[in-house]
C-alpha cells in the first residue's frame, strides 16, 4: 500500500493515490479532494490494469487501422496509468496517443466490465491540457476559430445565419416561441450539409410546431472543444451558451446534431434541467406518433447508421427506426453491426482531424458494411456521420446515398404521393 | 537494460532495417509493453520496458530484426495478441518486442487440400471470418479468440471448445515458416498433416512460447462449414451430477464437439431453476441427420442422469452467448488467477477436494463464487477454476507458494501443471515436477540447438538447470 506523488510537466500538479495492489485486493483509494472526472480516469485506467484482456481491441476502429498497442483502449489505458505514476513524461508522443480516440464507445460493448474507456481518454486529454501540454497542431486552428469565430469552421458569426432563406421568419421570439431550434456549426455552415436545418425546419412547419432560431447568435456548443480536453475555453463556451439559451425563454431545445445533442444534455446541466432537450429524431417520432407529420409510399430500401453521440452515448436508438418503420413501403434493413454495436464513421472527438486518413479509412469500412446489405440509401442523423461517409462513398465510387434523415424526410411523398417540399 | 549510445546504434540498425514507423522507442510507446496479464509482484509495476518495440510486417523485416539482435545478443520477445497469463510476454531483461500484430495477412486458401495459410498476427476471429466467406472454418474456438493471434495460438499451445470434434491449434498446424535465433528462414516441412518423413519440426514450435525461434508464417487445416449446428445446455443438482453426465458422455462414444460441466451459485442465471448448481453444455456439429441423432442421444442421457433440459432454443443462445464472452470481468473480481489444470478424471474428486479443503485455506484463500469446479470434457480434459490469490502482507510470496503446491498435487496425481495458459514465468520453475530431469535436459538441449545464445524469449518456459 502507497502513495504516489505525481508531478508533471510545465504547470506542475500533485495528485495522490492508493493503487490496487495485492494487499488489500479490490480497492482503489482516490485523493478526496481530486477532480471527479480525473479520479474517474485513474479507476478507470487501474481498473483495466486488473484484466488487460485487450478484449477492446475487437472492432476497435482506431485499433483496426493503425494496428499498435498503445491505440487501442487497453494501452491508452497503461499510458494513462504510466504518466499519472511519473513513470512517463508527458510529451507530444503522449499526446498523439490521447487523440487517436474517436470516443466512439464501442469498446466497452466488448468490454465485460464495460468499462468507461471514452471518458477516461477524454479526462487524460483534460489532465494534458490542463497541466500544460499544448494541443495538437491539427486542433489549434480549429481552437483559434471557435475563440474567435464562435465556430470551428472559420466562418464569420454572420454566417451562421446563411442556411436560413427569409431569417426574420425563423428568428426566436424571446419569451413567446416555445420551441428553440439549437443548428449547431456544422449544419449552419457546412453548405453541403445546410439542407438539413432547412429541411427540419419546414418539417417542424407541416407538422405545426413553433420554433425560431437564435440565427447568428448561436454559439458553438462546445462539444469538440471538450472531447479535446480543451477545458478552460469549454467552460467559457458553456456559460456564454447557458445565459443565451435560457434567455430566450423556451421551454424545448431541439437539435438535429448528435454532437450537440450529447453536450447539451450531458455537459449542460444548467440547461438540460430547465429546458427539455430533444434530438430531432425524437421530436419527429412524436410527431409522427401523434399522426402531425405523415408520408406517402415509397419503394426505397434504407440502412440506418447509429451516430456513436445519439446511440451509444445517449441511447437514442429507437425514434429514427421508428419514424422510417412509420413509412409505408420503405424497407428498412439493419446492417451487421448496428444499435450499440454500431460501428464508427470516423468523424469523431477530433480525429478527422488530426488523422484524416484513418478517419477516411473507418468510414469506407463502415460504408462497406451499408453496400452489403443492399439498401439504396444509408440514412444517419449527424452532420459528421454524414461529412465523413459522404466523403467515403465519393471517394470509392460507391453508389450508396447518405442522406440525413430530415432531409430524406422531406424529400418524400406526402400522405397524397405529393411532393410536399 | 542498454545505455543510451547502445540504444541509439540499434535503433539506428533498427530503423534502417524495417523503417521509422514500425520501430517504437519512446516510453509512452512502450508502457503498454511492460506486463502481460500475469500477476507480476505489485511492486514491479512498470519495472519491465523493453528496449525496444518492433512491428514487422514481412518475414523479411523479422529477418532484419532478428539479425539485428543477434549481432548484439538482445533478447526477442515476440507477440501476439498478448493476452498471456503467465508473463511469457514480460521482458524481465529488457531487448526488443517483436510485436506481430501488423502480419495479417491471408496468403493462400485452399480448398481441395482443406487448409489456409497465414501471417502470424491475423486474429483468430478475422480469420475464421474470411475463412467463412469460402465455405471453411478454423474451428480453433478459444476464449480470447477475438483478439489471440495465430502466432500466439500456436505458440501457447491454445486450448479450443471445439476440441472434440475438431482437435485444437496442435492438431491442426501442417507447417511453419519460422526465423531463428540466426535470422535462417526455416521450413518445417511440406503444407500437409499428415506424414511419415523428418522430424516433426512443427511440434517443436507448438507452445514453445516464442523460446525457440519466431513464426512468420502458418498453415493450418481448416474444415467445411457444416451442414447443421446444435447445442445441449442442461441443469444439474451439482458439479458432481454434471461431471458423472461428462464422463458418461465422454464413455458413450458420441460425436460432440466439445463440453463443458462446471458448478455455479445457481442455475438460475442461466435460466435454469434455482436450485441447481452445476451446468452441463456441449456443442454438436455435422449433417443434419448426424446431429439430430446425436441431439436425440445426449437429450437420453441427460434425462438417464437427472439433468433437467434447457429449451433448445437457449441452448443455442448459451452457446453464442458464451463463445462471447472470455475474460471473466476480471475487473470485477479483482486478484485472481485460473487454473487449466490436467487431471486424471478418475482422480478429479482427490484434487478438488485437496485444492480446497488442504492447499487454499493455508492461504487463507478459496474460489471465486460460482468458479470452484469446471471440467473441459471430449478428448482433452481440463480441470478448471478460479481462486483468489492471497492478500495481506507477503500476498505475492504466498501465491507463489500456493501454486507450487497445485502443481505438486497436479502431477503426482499424474497430471500437467497448465493445459492452455502455457508456463512463461508462472509456473518456469515448477515445470521440475512434472518433467524429469532428463526430460528437461533434451529440452534445453532443443533450446540449445535453435537459440545457442539465448536471445530467444530468455527466462521463460525452461527452468534454469539447478547446479549440483
Amino acid at each position: 500500500m502507497y502513495f504516489l506523488q505525481v508531478a508533471l510537466c510545465s504547470r506542475p500538479r500533485t495528485v495522490k493515490y492508493r493503487s490496487f495492489n495485492h494487499s488489500d485486493g479490490l480497492t482503489c483509494v482516490v485523493d478526496p479532494k481530486m477532480d471527479p472526472e480525473i479520479e474517474e480516469m485513474v479507476r478507470i485506467a487501474e481498473s483495466c490494469a486488473l484484466c488487460r484482456c485487450g478484449c477492446c481491441k475487437d472492432e476497435c476502429p482506431m485499433y483496426a487501422e493503425l494496428l499498435e498497442e498503445t491505440i487501442s483502449p487497453k494501452g491508452r489505458n497503461q499510458v494513462i496509468r504510466a504518466v499519472v505514476k511519473g513513470v512517463v513524461e508527458p510529451d507530444g508522443r503522449v499526446a498523439r496517443i490521447a487523440y487517436s480516440c474517436l470516443l466512439c464507445r464501442r469498446d466497452e460493448m466488448s468490454c465485460a466490465a464495460a468499462l468507461k474507456n471514452a471518458d477516461a481518454t477524454e479526462a487524460f486529454r483534460r489532465y494534458l491540457a490542463d497541466s500544460g501540454v499544448p494541443p495538437l497542431p491539427e486542433h489549434a486552428l480549429l481552437l483559434k476559430s471557435i475563440e474567435n469565430y464562435g465556430n470551428p469552421w472559420q466562418e464569420s458569426r454572420a454566417a451562421r445565419k446563411r442556411w436560413a432563406k427569409g431569417p426574420s421568419d425563423r428568428r426566436i421570439v424571446r419569451g413567446k416561441t416555445e420551441t428553440l431550434f439549437y443548428v449547431g456549426c456544422t449544419f449552419a455552415l457546412d453548405r453541403t450539409l445546410q439542407e438539413t436545418p432547412r429541411a427540419l425546419s419546414r418539417l417542424m412547419e407541416r407538422a405545426g410546431v413553433d420554433f425560431g432560431c437564435l440565427l447568428e447568435e448561436e454559439l458553438c456548443c462546445g462539444s469538440t472543444v471538450k472531447r479535446i480536453g480543451q477545458s478552460r475555453l469549454y467552460d467559457k463556451l458553456r456559460a456564454e451558451n447557458e445565459k443565451a439559451l435560457l434567455g430566450t425563454g423556451a421551454k424545448r431545445l431541439v437539435t438535429a446534431c448528435a454532437g450537440c445533442f450529447k453536450t447539451l444534455t450531458q455537459d449542460y446541466p444548467g440547461i438540460s434541467k430547465k429546458i427539455k432537450v430533444q434530438h430531432s429524431t425524437e421530436l419527429l417520432a412524436d410527431l409522427v406518433s401523434e399522426g402531425k407529420l405523415k408520408f406517402g409510399r415509397t419503394s426505397l430500401k434504407v440502412t440506418y447508421h447509429d451516430p456513436c453521440h445519439l446511440g451509444r452515448h445517449t441511447g437514442v436508438y429507437d425514434p429514427p427506426r421508428a419514424i422510417l418503420r412509420s413509412i409505408p413501403g420503405l424497407k428498412l434493413i439493419e446492417m451487421k453491426n448496428s444499435r450499440e454495436l454500431s460501428r464508427c464513421c470516423g468523424g469523431g472527438a477530433g480525429v478527422k482531424t488530426a488523422y484524416p486518413e484513418v478517419a477516411a479509412k473507418a468510414a469506407l469500412a463502415r460504408l462497406r458494411e451499408a453496400e452489403k446489405t443492399g439498401a439504396d440509401i444509408v440514412v444517419t442523423s449527424c452532420p459528421f456521420c454524414v461529412q465523413t461517409l459522404k466523403a467515403a462513398a465519393v471517394q470509392s465510387g460507391s453508389r450508396m446515398d447518405i442522406v440525413e434523415l430530415s432531409v430524406f424526410l422531406d424529400g418524400l411523398p406526402g400522405p397524397d404521393g405529393k411532393v410536399v417540399k | 537494460m542498454m545505455d543510451e549510445k547502445a540504444r541509439e546504434e540499434v535503433r539506428a540498425a533498427l530503423v534502417e532495417a524495417i523503417g521509422e514507423g514500425k520501430v517504437m522507442w519512446r516510453p509512452a510507446d512502450l508502457a503498454p509493453y511492460t506486463k502481460d496479464t500475469y500477476r507480476i509482484r505489485f511492486e514491479d509495476d512498470f519495472k519491465f520496458f523493453p528496449d525496444f518495440v518492433v512491428l514487422p510486417e514481412t518475414t523479411a523485416d523479422v529477418q532484419g530484426i532478428v539479425r539485428i539482435a543477434s549481432a548484439r545478443k538482445i533478447p526477442l520477445i515476440p507477440k501476439g495478441g498478448g493476452s498471456s497469463r503467465t508473463g511469457m510476454l514480460v521482458p524481465i531483461h529488457g531487448g526488443i518486442v517483436v510485436d506481430t500484430i501488423k502480419m495479417t495477412k491471408v496468403l493462400e486458401v485452399s480448398i481441395p487440400n482443406l487448409y489456409v495459410t497465414c501471417q502470424p498476427g491475423i486474429t483468430l476471429k478475422e480469420l475464421d471470418e474470411k475463412l467463412k466467406e469460402r465455405g471453411v472454418s478454423l474451428n480453433q474456438e478459444q476464449g480470447s479468440l477475438k483478439i489471440a493471434t495465430v502466432g500466439g495460438s500456436i505458440s501457447t499451445s491454445g486450448f479450443s471448445r471445439k476440441h472434440q470434434k475438431y482437435g485444437a491449434i496442435s492438431d491442426r498446424v501442417m507447417s511453419l515458416e519460422v526465423v531463428l535465433a540466426d535470422g535462417r528462414v526455416l521450413r518445417t516441412g511440406p503444407k500437409v498433416l499428415y506424414t511419415s518423413t523428418g522430424y516433426r519440426l512443427s511440434q517443436l514450435f507448438i507452445g514453445a512460447e516464442g523460446t525457440l525461434g519466431i513464426i512468420t508464417e502458418a498453415t493450418l487445416r481448416v474444415e467445411p462449414i457444416p451442414e447443421a449446428k446444435d447445442a445441449v445446455l442442461a441443469f444439474y443438482e451439482d458439479f458432481w451430477a454434471a461431471n458423472e453426465a461428462a464422463q458418461k458422455t465422454m464413455g458413450s462414444g458420441v460425436t460432440f464437439t466439445g463440453g463443458e460441466a462446471f458448478g455455479v451459485e445457481s442455475a438460475e442465471e442461466y435460466g435454469g431453476p434455482r436450485e441447481k448448481k452445476a451446468i452441463f453444455y456441449l456443442g454438436l456439429e455435422g449433417t443434419r441427420g448426424e446431429v439430430e441423432a446425436e441431439l436425440a442421444f445426449v437429450t437420453e442421457l441427460v434425462k438417464a442422469t437427472g439433468g433437467v433440459l434447457a429449451p433448445n432454443d437457449a441452448a443455442r443462445k448459451f452457446m453464442e452467448r458464451y463463445t462471447i464472452q472470455w475474460c471473466g470481468a476480471r475487473v470485477a473480481t479483482g486478484f485472481e488467477d485460473p487454473l487449466t489444470t490436467y487431471v486424471p478424471m478418475e482422480r478429479i474428486a482427490e484434487f478438488y477436494d485437496k485444492l480446497y479443503n488442504e492447499i487454499m485455506p493455508k492461504y487463507d484463500t478459496g474460489p471465486l463464487p460460482g468458479e470452484k469446479y469446471s471440467l473441459d470434457f471430449g478428448r482433452y480434459r481440463m480441470a478448471a477454476g478460479r481462486y483468489f490469490i492471497p492478500k495481506g502482507e507477503q500476498g505475492w510470496e504466498k501465491y507463489q507458494m500456493m501454486l507450487r503446491e497445485i502443481a505438486q498435487l497436479a502431477t503426482g496425481l499424474g497430471g500437467s501443471i497448465s493445459s492452455c495458459h502455457g508456463v512463461g514465468i508462472e509456473h518456469r520453475d515448477n515445470l521440475e515436477l512434472e518433467y524429469s530431469e532428463v526430460a528437461l535436459d533434451a529440452m534445453r538441449s532443443i533450446k540449445e540447438a535453435f537459440d545457442p545464445d539465448n536471445i530467444m524469449n530468455p527466462g521463460k518456459k525452461l527452468p534454469e538447470k539447478k547446479r549440483a
